[in-house]
């Protein structure tokens, strides 16, 4: 038991000095920028996955909610001149209030309704940020200001591999806590939770209020970095590939959700095009189809995803094999 | 009209206010003497936004057995004081002033009604037999479209409708191989939590579709010339468009067809009964297994044959297929998961809204990029409403 948990921190610990010093090999700034892409898309599957994949909240409303954080902080800042640090916060918070109603009006509804209404409301988002141009600008979007004068795309990273740790942080205590047995219970059968006293009420809409804040946080600070946000980054085919990169790095963990999404992120950027012996190849469109495609085999033979396994066999070797050799006896009694 | 703006503001709040009042207030008056309550807060809501106190107090003091016609009734009763509403705040607007005008777009709304509806109707009917939503309905539409333009590459001469069968035929095999590809183990029960992995699975899959068919023919946008080369038709007040009617008179025909199917054929009883019970069916000869890959193999079909159908009619990209699917996401929810009349009612409806909403809207260049939000609010309430529908059956 011991060492498993030593095997776990000192993993995490090698992981976070990794990316601390890794600015110092990646050099140029378009390299920098796709992987603080990546760490804006891991914390978007990580908190995706604490919705849907411990919570069962079927929701595609993150990118939305990431739009609301990023629209709120920029209007702020371009028609009341307020700083990017304000924007921010009222942004997070503005994402949240949307979670809160969001969460509070589908207390009602099952999974594949509350996934029909999330979208509903993303594309009314949509459309009405796309047609009310006076205030928006339509679909050219409204322009954000530096986080702070003269940042460098270095400090870009920090400042987003910041928000990934602590937001991850926070999402593993909050998993591990009693908060994360509840929504668990919640998701296997809520009205055997509800019977064991569990408040669904309030833990349910709990959930989505603090994965609202969550995306609404990250969305604000990382369109900061952007420097614009359009109406396109609310498009269901967004949200789409939030969900494949959560499900192919495994729903049901955080750390696998946010892993599949940096990798699978960084590995479209390289696909972009290749050079191979000379021969120079555009992948365009096709890297996306051929990745739907293994969202969908991932989907049908892997259920917890490509990695999660792959890090569950790491790190939980012993306990595996003792849980199994414990699930064998009792089933060959019974046959 | 000399109406002052406090009385205006005044008739605003209003409304609301004694709705909220009736909503909460008479499903408690009628479980106090021991009525069945049902209904009263729909009933209390729309006779408190109506009327406020006038019909609030009848119903509270003499609690008449609340039918489906109350309900109708007060809703009714809304629709034309909202009307009355706008037509102070707007007294310009062509829908005030014109009734020709008004005439005109629910003729349009209907038309275009006809073909949202085989495309809602193709999910419905998969959701009846399956209990699966295809979040990938809109790719298929986008398809069916795309595999009509091509054929009509080829066959320069032909008229656009000849794409309609080939288009329903290449959707059908497609959708007929995902199917068996990918849904069938849910049904054998070789997959944990059935219900999640049916939305990912077929939401992956349009996804599959949607960028296979953006890299394959690139983010242009295309049209197939039309069915018929034409003025405008006229019949009293009403100008059609001749290609228009086209689209819908394939549409009926088509949903007429499938009803028959669905009432008169063998595999229209199977498709039945293996939506009202699987193991009464297996038991009685139907193989269940069969009819969920034929039925979203027709389902997938109607999509990709309402595709084709429009394909003439508006412009096509490789992201068309979402704001058509979340469209039949929108009828099918409206008229009752499952329910085919229901789709069909629920399309009609639509169609009017949309036409209605963006024709009246009050600031007419946006009115059309609010077509697609105007169904979307009506869905939005539907759901928290009453999510089993108009039509549906109840869980």
């Amino acid at each position: 038991m011991m060492r498993r948990i030593d095997r776990r921190w000192v993993a995490t610990g090698i992981l976070v000095v990794l990316l601390l010093v890794a600015p110092s090999f990646l050099k140029s700034s378009y390299r920098l920028s796709v992987v603080t892409g990546g760490f804006f898309y891991a914390i978007l599957a990580a908190s995706w996955a604490l919705l849907s994949g411990l919570a069962g909240q079927f929701s595609f409303a993150h990118m939305a909610l990431t739009g609301i954080g990023a629209y709120t902080a920029a209007l702020l800042g371009r028609d009341l001149g307020t700083s990017p640090v304000t924007g921010i916060i009222v942004g997070t918070l503005m994402a949240g209030l949307v979670g809160l109603i969001i969460g509070t009006l589908c207390l009602r509804l099952r999974a594949a309704y509350l996934a029909l209404f999330t979208i509903a409301f993303s594309e009314i988002l949509r459309i009405a940020l796309l047609t009310e141009f006076q205030y928006t600008e339509g679909s050219n979007g409204v322009q954000l200001a530096s986080l702070y004068p003269g940042i460098t795309a270095r400090g870009e990273y920090y400042v987003m591999l910041a928000l990934l740790m602590g937001t991850l942080g926070l999402m593993y205590w909050l998993a591990g806590s009693r908060f994360g047995l509840f929504v668990r219970a919640m998701r296997e059968d809520e009205e055997a939770a509800a019977a064991m006293g569990v408040n669904v009420v309030r833990y349910k809409v709990l959930v989505f209020v603090i994965t609202s804040l969550i995306v609404g946080l990250c969305g604000s600070v990382f369109y900061h970095q952007v420097g614009i946000i359009t109406p396109n980054t609310m498009q269901l085919l967004q949200m789409a590939l939030v969900i494949a990169y959560a499900v192919i790095g495994g729903i049901e963990s955080l750390f696998g959700a946010a892993l599949g999404a940096f990798l699978s992120r960084i590995g479209l950027e390289m696909l972009r095009e290749i050079n191979i012996l000379g021969l120079h190849i555009k992948f365009g469109a096709w890297r996306y189809a051929a990745f739907g495609l293994l969202l969908m085999f991932t989907l049908r033979f892997a259920q917890n995803g490509l990695l999660y396994p792959i890090i569950n066999r790491f790190f939980q070797q012993q306990v595996r094999e003792e849980t199994v050799a414990k699930r064998k006896e009792p089933a060959e009694v019974q046959a | 009209m000399g109406l002052h703006p406090t009385v205006i503001v005044w008739g605003l709040l209003a409304g609301p206010i004694w709705g909220l009042i009736g909503a909460w207030g008479l499903p408690r008056v009628y479980r106090q003497k021991g009525l069945g309550a049902s209904g009263a807060g729909t009933v209390g809501a729309l006779a408190g936004f109506v009327a406020g106190p006038l019909l609030l107090a009848p119903l509270w003091y003499f609690t008449p057995e609340l039918t489906r016609r109350w309900s109708v009734g007060v809703a009714a009763l809304a629709a034309l004081e909202l009307y009355t509403l706008f037509a102070i705040l707007y007294p310009d607007n062509l829908c005030v002033t014109n009734r020709d005008y008004v005439l005109n777009q629910v003729a349009s709304g209907l038309t275009i009604g006809f073909i949202y509806a085989l495309m809602a109707v193709g999910l419905t009917l998969i959701y009846s037999v399956q209990g699966v939503i295809s979040f990938a309905h809109g790719q298929f539409y986008m398809v069916g479209g795309y595999v009509s333009y091509y054929l009509l590459q080829l066959l320069t001469d032909f008229n656009p409708i000849i794409g309609v069968p080939v288009a329903g035929l290449a959707t059908l095999i497609i959708g007929m191989a995902f199917e068996r590809t990918f849904l069938r183990p849910m049904h054998l029960g070789q997959i944990e939590r059935a219900g999640e992995y049916a939305i990912l699975v077929t939401f992956g899959f349009g996804f599959f579709l949607e960028y296979t068919t953006l890299a394959a023919v690139g983010p242009f946008s295309q049209k197939t010339g039309p069915f018929i080369n034409a003025g405008s038709f006229v019949l009293g007040p009403l100008r059609l468009l001749p290609n228009r009617l086209v689209a819908a008179a394939v549409g009926i025909g088509l949903i007429l067809a499938l009803l028959y199917l669905i009432r008169y054929t063998w595999l229209g009883k199977g498709l039945r009964a293996v939506s009202q019970d699987k193991q009464a069916a297996a038991v009685s000869g139907v193989n269940p297994l069969t009819m969920n890959t034929l039925a979203f193999g027709i389902g997938t079909m109607l999509a990709g044959m309402s595709g084709a159908t429009l394909i003439p009619v508006f412009t096509w990209v490789p992201w068309v297929g979402a704001t058509a699917a979340v469209r039949s996401f929108v009828i099918i929810v409206l008229g009752g998961l499952g329910a085919i009349p229901g789709a069909l009612f629920g399309g009609l409806i639509i169609g009017l809204v949309q036409a209605l909403g963006a024709g009246c809207y009050p600031d007419p260049s946006k009115g059309a990029a609010y077509k697609e939000a105007f169904g979307l609010v009506i869905f939005a309430l539907v759901l928290l409403w009453r999510p089993t529908g108009l039509f549906g059956r109840e869980q």
